[in-house]
Formats: structure tokens, C-alpha cells, sequence
């Protein structure tokens, strides 16, 4: 195990010499840290501001995002920016290359379940709810359908957080958006993982070095209580929550794959094999039972970096 | 094809190693109030707490300085406002957490986390990093509305 206390004096890329900034985003903390440069509080706002965007344009609960509009719209056809209408693309494709386990349409079981707000109408079966059209244009295949991107846009907005700071020239950072986040630099970034049974409790460690790492578990209050909450994703097959898994991490090349792959690991446990592979992704979760999965390149990565 | 590896964590292998609580200082106070409001004086409207934020004798907003306690961390934050009771932005000043302090090492993670034993050495232990169950931010979103409540008329 990794000697906690025995690195002071190591040498390399330390916390303090980041420049770190958090607010307040996506219904998470979301911290951004870069090398000191003359650029980075620009750079910094910049990478906030593509947050904020990605938030503006995907939220379920602000009447004016694209989603909403969407949702609200029956089935004609709604102009989305060019932002959503690439999470959605990216979105039917996960779809398709995992059967169907990832699914945008879930959004009226989370609302009967009490995870996100409004009337989940009649029940329907959970289908390709979206067409993309020319022009950025997309429709709802049937009026009473709903969808959410909760389980994607979150990632999506660390890589464009991360395309700011790189377009403003930093060379060193690291964005987290509650769990989800991407490291960039010549230095690999350590991340605790959260026992997702605890999530007081540290369960690993991994670096991640100019990659993405996100996690799936529960939702924790932490001015509440330790308790995880039911987590939020549904197994579309049965549109239920996931209860035989307590938790998920992916590390991918970008952030909104590795988000969107926790779902389909937390579903599909060991049979995400072959989407992980396609995606170039490695996995770990951890079931019901306490017992812990990894791929075997899990920390493969790491090595690279050293 | 990928390949799985598995491992049962009995918990009575499990050790705890005692590590101190997980806090960051993002901003000062005074710092907050330069990036909110570049190039502005701050005239303290309440001790510690509210300030008018002016450049040239024109109003450009309040600087709002609050805290979040819950049972296991705290957080500092500051609200700025525009004169027309809007929110400029708001920046996280202080997180305090406690989780990580105890990091568990089961003869299974000894394995598992083999590789990176020397790569968490050459970053720092003062950059902690957590993936997992998502912090909630709804404590925030209610104490942003409380301090509009309070403060976001004051320019009207």
C-alpha cells in the first residue's frame, strides 16, 4: 500500500504550487487546479465558464436548457447547440454499442423514484428516444418520452473545461467535477477513490496521467450523514436501479466516455468487457457483496507515467 | 478480451492508517474580492461578512462572504452580486472534509495498488484528488439563496 505521510519530501508537481479553484457546478464541487502562469486565473475562468455552459445548455431542471426544450417539445424537430448535439450523438452510439444499457430515456423512472423532479407521465418502454437530424436539429421519436444526460454531461463538461485551459496554452492541470475529472502535464495526478460504501473512507488509489477517471456510486449529503444515498442509475432492461453493484470507476481517454462507461459498468459488471475494450477504457467496481473487480490493465496507465 | 481480475475484501485484513483531514484554501477573502471585482475598493457594509464593492464612486456590486457547516466539513464560500441583485459568480474559498482519513490497506490492495506505489510518492500527498459517490453541492445552492434573500436587493 501506498506509505501515506512518506512523500514531503518527493520531489515533483505539489498541490500547493497548483493554482486551485472550486466553485460551485452540476449539483457538485468543481475544482480546477493549473500551474502557475501568467494566464492561469483567465484560463481558469475561461474552463468555469465552459462548465457553466455545458450546465446552461444540458440541465434537466432549468426550463431553458436544450434538454428541456427538448423534453418539452413533442416530436418535432429543436435546434440544440452544436455542444449538445455532439453529447447526444455520443450518446446514441454508447447506446448502441451496449445493447441498449446505456440509455438517455431514463429520465421518467428517475422522476417516479424521486431523483428528478416532475411527473413521470405513463410508464413506456425505454427506447432510442432520440433522433438526430441535419443541422444540429434532433426530435423525440415519441411525444411522452423524456430524457436526461445526467450521466454523461457532467464528463462532457470536464473535457471542455479541459479544451479551454488547453486552448489558452496551460500545459499543467487538473479538472474534477465531483468525482469526474481529467489530468493533464507531464506528472501523473494521484486519485483517492471512495469506498462507495462508505464514502468517508478511502478504498485505492490510482495516478491518472493525461486521462480520464470517473465514478459512479450513490449520492452522499455530506451535511446530512456518511449514508450513500440509492444511487442513480436505472438498468434500463428492468428500469430499476442498479443494486448489485455499489459502485464504479472508469479510466478513459476523455471524460465523457469514462462517465458514461461507469454506467454501463455498474449494469453490465464483467460483461462490459467488450465496450471497455472499444473505448480503450479500463474499470473497477465494487458489488454488492464488497467484493472488488478490476481489469487487468486498472493500473497499467499508472506505469506509464514513471 | 479484457480480463478481470477479482478480490474479496474480508474486513478483518483491513487496517486503517490515520491521515489528516482533507482541507483546501482556494481563495482569501481578499483575494475572492479582487477576481469578483477587478480593480474595485470594498467598503465593509457588515463586520466580516458584506461588502460594497465601488470603482470611481459607481456601485458595482456586493461581495457576500458565507459559510456552510455540516456535520463532517465546512465551507467557506463568497456570493458576488451586480447592483441589480444578480449573481456574478461564486467561488469556494475554504473545503474542509474529513473523509480520507482513514485510508484502508487490505493485503488486496497491497497487490492492487503495487504499480503506482513510487508514482503517488512523486506527486504530493497535499493533492487529493477523490473519485467516487458525488459530493452533493445543494447545501451551497440553499445557502446562495438565503444570501440573496438577504443581500441581493441592496443595489435596487
Amino acid at each position: 500500500m501506498v506509505a501515506v505521510g512518506a512523500s514531503a519530501a518527493a520531489s515533483g508537481l505539489r498541490g500547493a504550487d497548483l493554482v486551485r479553484r472550486a466553485r460551485p457546478l452540476l449539483g457538485t464541487f468543481v475544482e480546477i487546479a493549473v500551474a502557475p502562469c501568467a494566464v492561469a486565473d483567465a484560463a481558469i475562468d475561461a474552463a468555469f465558464e465552459a462548465v457553466a455552459r455545458v450546465h446552461a445548455l444540458m440541465s434537466f431542471h432549468d426550463p431553458q436548457s436544450d434538454v428541456s426544450r427538448l423534453n418539452r417539445g413533442g416530436t418535432s424537430a429543436v435546434a440544440v447547440d452544436a455542444w449538445t448535439f455532439d453529447v447526444l450523438a455520443a450518446a446514441a452510439e454508447l447506446q448502441r454499442r451496449s445493447g441498449g444499457l446505456f440509455n438517455i430515456a431514463v429520465a421518467p423512472v428517475l422522476q417516479s423514484l424521486g431523483l428528478l423532479p416532475g411527473s413521470p407521465g405513463r410508464a413506456q418502454p425505454l427506447e432510442d428516444a432520440v433522433e438526430l437530424l441535419p443541422d444540429r436539429r434532433v426530435r423525440l421519436r415519441r411525444a411522452s418520452a423524456r430524457i436526461d444526460l445526467g450521466g454523461i454531461a457532467k464528463g462532457f463538461a470536464v473535457d471542455r473545461a479541459v479544451g479551454a485551459l488547453r486552448e489558452r496554452s496551460v500545459a499543467v492541470g487538473l479538472v474534477n467535477a465531483g468525482g469526474d475529472l481529467y489530468g493533464f502535464g507531464p506528472h501523473a495526478y494521484t486519485i483517492d477513490i471512495r469506498d462507495p460504501g462508505d464514502p468517508a473512507a478511502v478504498m485505492s488509489r490510482i495516478d491518472v496521467f493525461n486521462e480520464a477517471l470517473a465514478s459512479t456510486a450513490g449520492r452522499v449529503d455530506p451535511f446530512c450523514s456518511r449514508v450513500v444515498g440509492d444511487c442513480a442509475v436505472i438498468d434500463p432492461r428492468h428500469g430499476e436501479p442498479v443494486r448489485t453493484v455499489r459502485g464504479a470507476s472508469v479510466r478513459a481517454s476523455s471524460c465523457m466516455v469514462a462517465d458514461a462507461l461507469t454506467k454501463i459498468v455498474m449494469i453490465a459488471r464483467e460483461d462490459a468487457g467488450p465496450i471497455l475494450d472499444h473505448y480503450g477504457a479500463s474499470a473497477l467496481f465494487v458489488a454488492e457483496t464488497g467484493e472488488v473487480c478490476a481489469t487487468a490493465d486498472w493500473q497499467d496507465a499508472a506505469s506509464r507515467a514513471h | 478480451m479484457t480480463r478481470w481480475i477479482r478480490w474479496s475484501a474480508p474486513a478483518a485484513l483491513a487496517i486503517s492508517i490515520t491521515a489528516p483531514a482533507h482541507a483546501v484554501q482556494y481563495l482569501s477573502i481578499a483575494q475572492a474580492q479582487r477576481q469578483a471585482f477587478p480593480g474595485a475598493t470594498f467598503a465593509e457594509v457588515q463586520g466580516g461578512r458584506v461588502w460594497k464593492a465601488e470603482s470611481g464612486g459607481r456601485l458595482l456590486g456586493y461581495f457576500v462572504f458565507d459559510r456552510v457547516i455540516g456535520k463532517h466539513l465546512y465551507i467557506d464560500y463568497a456570493v458576488s452580486v451586480d447592483p441589480s441583485g444578480r449573481i456574478r459568480r461564486i467561488d469556494i474559498l475554504e473545503y474542509r472534509e474529513s473523509y480520507g482519513g482513514e485510508v484502508r490497506s487490505p493485503s488486496w490492495l497491497a497487490q492492487f495498488v503495487g504499480k503506482t506505489a513510487g508514482s503517488a510518492l512523486a506527486v504530493g500527498q497535499d493533492i487529493r484528488n477523490i473519485s467516487g459517490a458525488t459530493l452533493s453541492s445543494e447545501h451551497i445552492t440553499q445557502g446562495v439563496k438565503r444570501v440573496l434573500a438577504a443581500y441581493g436587493g441592496r443595489g435596487r
